[in-house]
Formats: C-alpha cells, sequence, structure tokens
C-alpha cells in the first residue's frame, strides 16, 4: 500500500474535503489502486521528453485588449448569500 | 408521421416550405416529452412550460427546440453540472456555443441530466438520478451526456449539445443510437462549458443523422474571444455533400486493439463497417499504437483528475450555490460545504489530483502523465501520415443494467479505452450508429487528424448511406 489512511485523510483535507469513516476506506482503497495502475509510468524513458502541449498555441494569443463592460454584476451578487453591499463576505479567516 | 419524428433538415425545410409552424413543432416535440419523461429521467431543469425563444425568427434554426447538457451555462436558467454543490445556480451569461443556436433561433427546452461535473460514464452518478436509456430503460444511456443523448434518441428534440472529456459525447451516443461527434480540440468555443478537466473538455452535438451533425457545427463552430483555445485562422466548411465518396481514403484499425475482446455484436459491427468500407473504395490498412494501448487510460485519468482537483476549488460557498451560515471560520464553511455538496466520485477524483499534483509526487506522476501525453500525440501524428482515417469501437460492450456497479474503478476506467486517447490527442472523434442488436444500438467510432471534422463528417455520411440511420427509440412507451 503506497498511502495508509492517515495520508489520505491528509490530502483530503487539503482539498477541504472532510470524509466520514466509510468514505475514507473508500478513498484510500480508490488512491492506491489509481497509483499502481500509474506504475505503468516508470516502464517508459521520459527523460528527454517534452511536456505535452497543444502546437496551435502558438497561434492563439490572447485576446485584444479591449474594455469590454460586465453590466450585469447584480445578477452574480443575487446568486450569494454572503454579500454585503457590493462585496462579499466570508467568515473569519485568521485562525485563533 | 408526428413532427418530432423529423430530423433536424427535413424540419428547416419543412418550416422553410410552410408545410408546419414553429408552434406545431414545439407542441409535438413537448408532447413526446411529456409521454416518455417519466421512463427516461433525462431532464434536470425543464424549461418548456415557459419556452426561451431564439433571439432571431430569421435564424438557420428559427424554431428548433433542442436541450443542453447541464454544465453549459444559461443566462437566468439554473444550471447544476448535476451536483448539489451548485444547487439552484443561475449563471449571469451564456456559454458561446448555446450563444451562437440562440442566435440562430434555436428554442430551449431544457437542461439534461449528466454524471456530476461529467465525471462518470454512466449518467448514474447524477444528484439527480439517473437517466434510463431510451431503447431499454433498464440499460444505462452511457455517460457523461446522458441526457443529451437519450433526449435525442427518444425524440424529444432533433438535436442537442453534451460535452466530451474522454468519450462523454461518443460513448452515450453509440448506446442510445444516436450520431455524436467530439470536435477537434479548440473547434468549439468551451466558455462557458463547466469545467472538468480544460485541456481535454470539448463540446459537441448529438443528432439522428449526419446531415444534423453538419448543420449544429455549422453554427457552433466559430471563434471566440472569450476561449484562448479557440481556433482563429481556421475557416471549416460544413457544407453537407449527398455526393461524398470514400474511394482511395486510407482506413487503419489499431493492430494492438485487434487481440481486446469485444462482444459480439461489437465486432460483428466492426466486420460489416470494414466490408462496407472496402466496397466504397476505401482501403483498409493498420497502424501501430503500442503507447496508446497501454499507456492511455493511466495517462488520461492522472490528468484529468489532476486538472479537476484545480477546477474544482472554486467550489467554496462564497459566491454561488450551496452554502452554509454561521460557520466558525473560513476554513470550516469550505469544508462543511465542500463535504456535503460534492458527491462520492467526484471526492475521490478530487482527492487523486491532489495527490499527483503535490510537490513530493508531481514529478512522479502529473509530469510524467503530461510526458506521456506527448508521446501519445506523436504516435497519433505518425498514425496520421499512413492512414486518413481510424475506425475503431466505442466501448467494448453494450450499455448495462442500470444500477451494476463494478466494485473496481480501475477496471471501469479501463473500458473507456478507445475514447479517451482521442481527448489526449485532441482529435476530432465521430460516434455513428451501425445497427441493432435486438433492442440495443451499435456505434463504433471514426477518428482523424486535427482539424478534419468536415472530412470526418463527410466519411460519416457514406457509412449512413450504406449502414442506415437509427429509428427514434421507443422511450419506454407500451
Amino acid at each position: 500500500m503506497k498511502l495508509n489512511s492517515e495520508e489520505v485523510n491528509e490530502i483530503a483535507l487539503e482539498s477541504r474535503l472532510v470524509l466520514t469513516e466509510q468514505e475514507l476506506a473508500g478513498a484510500v482503497r480508490y488512491i492506491n489502486n489509481f497509483l499502481n495502475m500509474l506504475d505503468r509510468f516508470k516502464e517508459l524513458d521520459l527523460k528527454d521528453v517534452e511536456p505535452f502541449s497543444f502546437a496551435e498555441a502558438l497561434e492563439c494569443p490572447l485576446r485584444d485588449d479591449e474594455v469590454i463592460p460586465f453590466t450585469n454584476t447584480q445578477a452574480i451578487l443575487d446568486e450569494s448569500e454572503h454579500v454585503d453591499g457590493s462585496y462579499f463576505k466570508v467568515p473569519r479567516i485568521m485562525e485563533e | 408521421m408526428e413532427l418530432y419524428e423529423l430530423n433536424l433538415w427535413m424540419l428547416i425545410e419543412g418550416l422553410k416550405a410552410g408545410k408546419f409552424t414553429p408552434s406545431e413543432i414545439f407542441t409535438s416535440c413537448k408532447k413526446r416529452i411529456d409521454q416518455c419523461e417519466e421512463n427516461i429521467h433525462a431532464f434536470i431543469t425543464r424549461t418548456d412550460d415557459n419556452p426561451q425563444p431564439g433571439s432571431n425568427p430569421d435564424g438557420i434554426f428559427s424554431g428548433i427546440p433542442t436541450v443542453l447538457k447541464d454544465n453549459l451555462c444559461t443566462t437566468g436558467i439554473r444550471t447544476t453540472a448535476a451536483s448539489k454543490i451548485l444547487g439552484n445556480w443561475k449563471p449571469p451569461y451564456d456559454a458561446t456555443a448555446w450563444k451562437y443556436l440562440k442566435d440562430a433561433g434555436a428554442v430551449l427546452m431544457g437542461k439534461v441530466n449528466m454524471d456530476e461535473f461529467a465525471m462518470g460514464n454512466t449518467c448514474g452518478n447524477s444528484a439527480f438520478g439517473p437517466t434510463h436509456n431510451p431503447n431499454d430503460i433498464s440499460r444505462v444511456p452511457g455517460g457523461s451526456s446522458g441526457g443529451s443523448a437519450a433526449a435525442v434518441s427518444a425524440g424529444y428534440v432533433p438535436f442537442s449539445l453534451g460535452s466530451d472529456t474522454g468519450g462523454s459525447i461518443r460513448q452515450p451516443a453509440s448506446f442510445c443510437g444516436v450520431y455524436g461527434l467530439k470536435p477537434t480540440y479548440g473547434m468549439v468555443s468551451r466558455y462557458g462549458l463547466i469545467s472538468y478537466g480544460s485541456s481535454l473538455d470539448q463540446i459537441g452535438p448529438f443528432a439522428r443523422t449526419i446531415r444534423d451533425l453538419q448543420l449544429v457545427m455549422s453554427v457552433i463552430a466559430r471563434h471566440d474571444p472569450m476561449d484562448s483555445s479557440c481556433f482563429r485562422e481556421k475557416n471549416p466548411d460544413f457544407t453537407h455533400h449527398e455526393d461524398v465518396s470514400l474511394k482511395g481514403k486510407r482506413v487503419a484499425l489499431v493492430k494492438e486493439f485487434q487481440d481486446f475482446t469485444l462482444d459480439a455484436p461489437i465486432s460483428k459491427a466492426m466486420n460489416r463497417t470494414c466490408s462496407v468500407l472496402e466496397a466504397e473504395g476505401a482501403v483498409l490498412t493498420e497502424v501501430s499504437l503500442p503507447v496508446v494501448a497501454r499507456y492511455a487510460v493511466a495517462c488520461y485519468y492522472a490528468l484529468a483528475m489532476s486538472e479537476a482537483h484545480t477546477n474544482l476549488e472554486r467550489y467554496d460557498g462564497v459566491r454561488l450555490g450551496y452554502t452554509v451560515k454561521d460557520a466558525a471560520g473560513v476554513k470550516e464553511m469550505f469544508e462543511a460545504v465542500r463535504s456535503y455538496g460534492f458527491g462520492s466520485e467526484v471526492k475521490s477524483r478530487i482527492i487523486a489530483g491532489t495527490c499527483l499534483t503535490e510537490p513530493s509526487r508531481c514529478d512522479e506522476y502529473y509530469v510524467a502523465a503530461t510526458k506521456v501525453r506527448t508521446l501519445i500525440a506523436q504516435e497519433f501524428a505518425r498514425a496520421f501520415g499512413e492512414a486518413d482515417f481510424i475506425l475503431q469501437p466505442v466501448t467494448p460492450s453494450l450499455p448495462g443494467k442500470i444500477g451494476e456497479v463494478d466494485e473496481d474503478e480501475m477496471k471501469g476506467y479501463e473500458t473507456d479505452l478507445y475514447t479517451l486517447p482521442v481527448n489526449l490527442a485532441g482529435l476530432p472523434g465521430l460516434s455513428f450508429f451501425t445497427g441493432y442488436s435486438g433492442e440495443l444500438p451499435v456505434g463504433l467510432q471514426l477518428i482523424g487528424p486535427r482539424w478534419s471534422d468536415p472530412a470526418l463528417l463527410d466519411a460519416g455520411t457514406v457509412l449512413e448511406r450504406q449502414l442506415g440511420s437509427p429509428r427514434i427509440a421507443n422511450g419506454g412507451v407500451k
């Protein structure tokens, strides 16, 4: 086993996920099976291989730098229950 | 014949000739939905009680009903990605592909079911329950765009849109007996598509004829300044030609796939399609894709999960969707929202993606996968030096029963071998109908080099001419 339940739980918490005991057991099985599958990569010599990118990326520059106003900001704010004026308000960030 | 039974091009021509009205089409489709929806459960949100008229009465799709996979943003209409975490979110903007259709006059009948965040291949991994295959309602319609495929198959609408990250258009098209195109990466704007794996995701159409796919592509395959990966210079021509030929075209089978087991109806369909191709003057050949055959599945899931974990970080309950009030702190709020809001498959993939991209493991897994992807793209580029198209299955088996669960997820992932590599290399893939095995349709897949989408659909026209078009599924109606 590559990762034990404590390690998987730590990763889950980094992702802001709190798992039940049953979920954690499932996640441990899943992640270890998955990492075993990825061990296949070790059969390949990847030393001189470049990471993938679409060749056309060179033909796809950023869009023209024009100001296009988005007027429907109220619709964005209306979707949140954490709004104060025209801001989003979140609970306390600093830990005690 | 009822109007809902007509294909898209027939509806457009009939409207032009004044044979019927948009209102009659709408009524017929709505009646069909009312007749079957209890059996199929394709919709997450119906809008046909309050139809959204297209914005252009003179557009090519004026008065033509359609549905969208529920990961395409629609202004003011709930968009869920089949997840609890999005709650009743109503986007403040339209996905570009939908905007183009709306500008062409299309009428939205609703948003349809999918696997949560497009993660799955059954359409059963949805917070809104499973969709059923209209050809046999005890079976899955495939996924993740199962609702989009089922809606076209059952005659709800003549065409729909879905998205394909690793087969999510082609596999449900095959299972439901319709045509589905996963366009070249960059052919259709992804703006307004809820992201899963951004370097793999692509929007594409479902329809009951190839000609209908060409009509939809002629509207949605346009540059969009809001998606920098969307092509600029290319000018694809999706005009339908009846007299196209495959004479002299080299169609390859993949050498390494020959040893893999296929269900009998699928291997029969492969043989029959090869005979048709030869009779049409195509030259059957063979290409070798050893890296694809052995490493594509691992490579795909490593990249898809890594990208998914990043893309799904944005769901924290602050700006949209499900949230909690009065959390002790922001960390507690994020944990409460995400732990409740995401389903188990999504959580597993987020955890896996987080694991693979951690600094201590990144080179071993994520970076290695991006290099394997390069080898896969190079292998396809070489293969397309020797062949114009590659013919292969979409899946090794016909659709399973709803509720059947494979305890070993990795075994389930391996069944996606025929679809995932296409996304890794950014290629176009056409899922086409070949006939029926009992009540169940059997589809196969034709793949072309990047930007060959129009030629791929021309090849599809030849295959449809010889293999026949699918019928409308009975939708569980006794």
